[in-house]
């Protein structure tokens, strides 16, 4: 997608490097202790070669960005708590990073993780 | 959920701990700890990285400690470990932000750690501290270091390393209470933000004052009536200005720089002579007292302190005069619904706001805005309250999109959030309202107006940092673009222009001033003209918002 212009050219940023950026600030947040496939092939696609976008969709209309995440959160936490931690996080660093507006970014809870049992 | 707590009458006595503690002591030590984060709660949410007042880091963790006490709080239970549970569900229940997270989650490992324990002695302490950093730590897959989780981790070192010289329960909490405060002092070592903002780790600190203050309570050290001064910075002189009592008819605040260390026992106990609602700030040395006088001592505070220091700046408000216009301008006129109609709730940070969206149309309003978001259950009020069932709501501030959300899913009623991120677009979305007209076709309308406007935002820095490549010193003005920080200067005036030429207002037709309370109309009068030179073919509108921390909201379309 293109990000901006100067006189000497344009910039590009593509789509997969912005989930990246989306997947390691949710990786990064706390309480989200993985992400998920978002389906059944793309779970099989990821046990042949490890994406570095897994668990995170983007959208772009061109002028803002949307993010749906898939995520894995650890058992024993207030969920709604952690997810807008997550939310937060990544559109902070997503339009830090690339300056475009985030119109919207959704969290999907796939699993919960459980480490202890209390 | 209340703000405040009766207080056990056995805080500030000097407790024996011996070498076991029950589930009563315990309690009684979580409570020594929300009173003392209490008492120190704005000096917490003063330590916020980004140069904007948006700290609420000490509010979260005494959100999320009341919540685990009001669990506990008719419990009788002597079991500590039951005890222990029963704090750990209630503050993973109430936990409020990510330091309110983290803390539920160290509480959690704490009372896993007990087992079912009757009581607790010095060894089971060190390994409940150790399991509380355990389950810290599993619940992220990145460990920021320099953070809360570093302080859990020093916290649970020190213990263990103490206990072989068999201390008692209360030489051990010492040694507890010590390496928290040095860990959280290293801070700024560990994580580079913290270092270029000049603060030490909010969330590390928030749990340092929670053990500090069972440990006040241990040592019989007073909780309540200590004398604290806050940073100049988290003074929040407006909101004192919400109610005024006979006696308190002027608003008096004066800065002045001390001639020598102040006594601040004498210098509050003089004040409270003189007059009600004192508060006093410190930065850099400079002091700033505030304090509410009837009509015959206005000058008493100034010549007070004249005494003490060099007077620096003295302002003086007639409080009654400004009530009453406040009052006669308070009216807000709220769009009535009836069943089956369609209402809009909306999210307001000062009075002048909440008017306007009254006046497009809205018909409920929850206060709320960048330092003080609302509850779920405060929004959710609002919907229920609505004789509708088909509702819209506009948070009009990112972080409180979420609770939004949240209340949303909780009602049975049908609800949409369109998620404006601020003031701006929450009225951009609302000129698209119909009451009589489609739900989905309305809720469409007005996702797709929050793009068609830019916000703009003019604030002043808290403190010095550089972020995006902006340098910014502490008292200078800022301006944000669509929350992102673009500018620092020395002037709102400049901040002003440079905001509306990154934002390509040539390319606009309509600019929208709302002024906060924090600024004169006379500034405000004099800046919008020198705009309208700038831009002579645009339409400019100025209005009261009211907001707190903000001098301008301003709309660009």
């Amino acid at each position: 997608m293109k990000e901006m212009s100067n006189p000497l050219g344009n910039i590009y940023v593509s789509q997969r490097a912005i989930a990246t950026i989306a997947a390691q600030s949710a990786l990064a947040s706390y309480g989200v202790v993985g992400l998920a496939a978002k389906n059944l092939a793309e779970e099989v696609a990821q046990t042949l070669v490890k994406d570095p976008t897994k668990g995170v969709e983007l959208h772009f209309d061109g002028r803002s960005i949307g993010v749906d995440l898939y995520l894995v959160i650890e058992y024993g936490m207030r969920i709604t708590t952690v997810a807008s931690s997550v939310v937060d996080a990544v559109r902070y660093q997503i339009e830090k990073a690339t300056s475009l507006p985030v119109k919207y970014v959704n969290v999907h809870v796939r699993g919960l993780r459980i480490s202890d049992t209390d | 959920m209340s703000n405040s707590f009766e207080i056990h009458p056995s805080i500030g006595k000097q407790t024996d701990l011996g070498t076991r503690i029950d589930g009563q002591e315990l309690k009684t030590l979580v409570e020594a700890g929300m009173t003392w984060l209490k008492v120190n709660q704005q000096m917490v949410n003063a330590l916020n990285v980004f140069p904007v007042p948006d700290g609420d880091t000490g509010t979260n963790m005494l959100l999320t400690m009341q919540a685990a006490y009001s669990e506990i709080a008719q419990s009788g239970e002597r079991n500590v470990s039951k005890m222990a549970h029963a704090i750990a569900q209630g503050a993973l229940m109430g936990a409020r932000g990510n330091s309110g997270v983290i803390l539920s989650q160290l509480w959690r490992g704490f009372a896993r750690a007990l087992d079912s324990a009757e009581t607790m002695d010095a060894a089971m302490l060190v390994r409940a501290l150790a399991e509380s950093r355990n389950t810290a730590y599993k619940g992220v897959v990145r460990p920021v270091e320099g953070t809360i989780l570093t302080v859990a981790k020093e916290i649970a070192a020190a213990a263990e390393q103490e206990l072989p010289q068999a201390p008692s329960l209360a030489d051990l909490f010492e040694s507890v209470v010590n390496a928290a405060d040095a860990a959280v002092k290293r801070t700024p070592e560990l994580l580079p933000i913290l270092k270029q903002a000049g603060v030490v780790d909010s969330g590390g600190k928030g749990l340092f004052i929670i053990l500090e203050g069972m440990l006040r309570h241990i040592k019989g050290q007073p909780l309540e009536g200590v004398v604290t001064v806050q940073p100049l910075a988290a003074m929040q002189l407006e909101e004192s200005m919400e109610a005024v009592e006979p006696g308190q008819d002027f608003e008096v605040v004066v800065d002045f720089r001390p001639y020598q260390p102040l006594d601040l026992e004498k210098f509050y106990a003089e004040l409270s002579e003189i007059g009600t609602s004192i508060q006093v700030g410190e930065g850099d040395g400079m002091y700033r007292m505030h304090i509410h006088v009837p009509t015959e001592n206005r000058y008493q505070p100034i010549d007070y302190t004249m005494q003490l220091g060099t007077v620096t700046k003295v302002a003086i408000e007639n409080l009654l005069a400004q009530m009453e216009s406040e009052g006669s301008k308070s009216q807000l006129s709220l769009h009535p619904v009836e069943p089956g109609q369609i209402a809009v709730v909306a999210v307001a940070p000062g009075k002048g706001i909440a008017r306007i969206f009254a006046s497009l149309g809205v018909s409920a309003i929850v206060e709320g805005g960048q330092t003080m978001n609302p509850s779920t259950e405060q929004i959710l009020a609002a919907f229920e309250n609505l004789p509708t069932d088909q509702i819209i709501i506009l948070p009009n501030n990112k972080n409180i999109v979420m609770a939004a959300q949240a209340a949303a899913s909780m009602t049975v009623k049908k609800v949409a959030v369109i998620p404006s991120r601020s003031v701006p677009q929450g009225l951009s979305a609302m000129l698209r309202m119909e009451h009589n007209g489609d739900f989905d076709t309305i809720v469409e309308d007005m996702n797709q107006a929050l793009g068609d406007v830019e916000t703009g935002e003019i604030t002043i820095a808290t403190r010095s940092i550089e972020i995006n490549g902006v340098k910014v010193n502490s008292g200078e003005v800022i301006a944000l673009l669509n929350g992102q920080l673009i500018e620092s200067t020395s002037s709102i005036e400049n901040a002003c222009l440079q905001l509306l030429q990154k934002a390509h207002t040539e390319e606009r037709e309509r600019i929208t001033f709302f002024y906060g309370q924090n600024i004169s109309k006379e500034e405000v009068n004099r800046i919008v003209d020198s705009v309208r030179a700038v831009y002579p073919d645009h339409e400019i509108e100025l209005h009261e918002g009211g907001q707190p921390h903000y001098q301008f909201i301003i709309s660009i379309e």
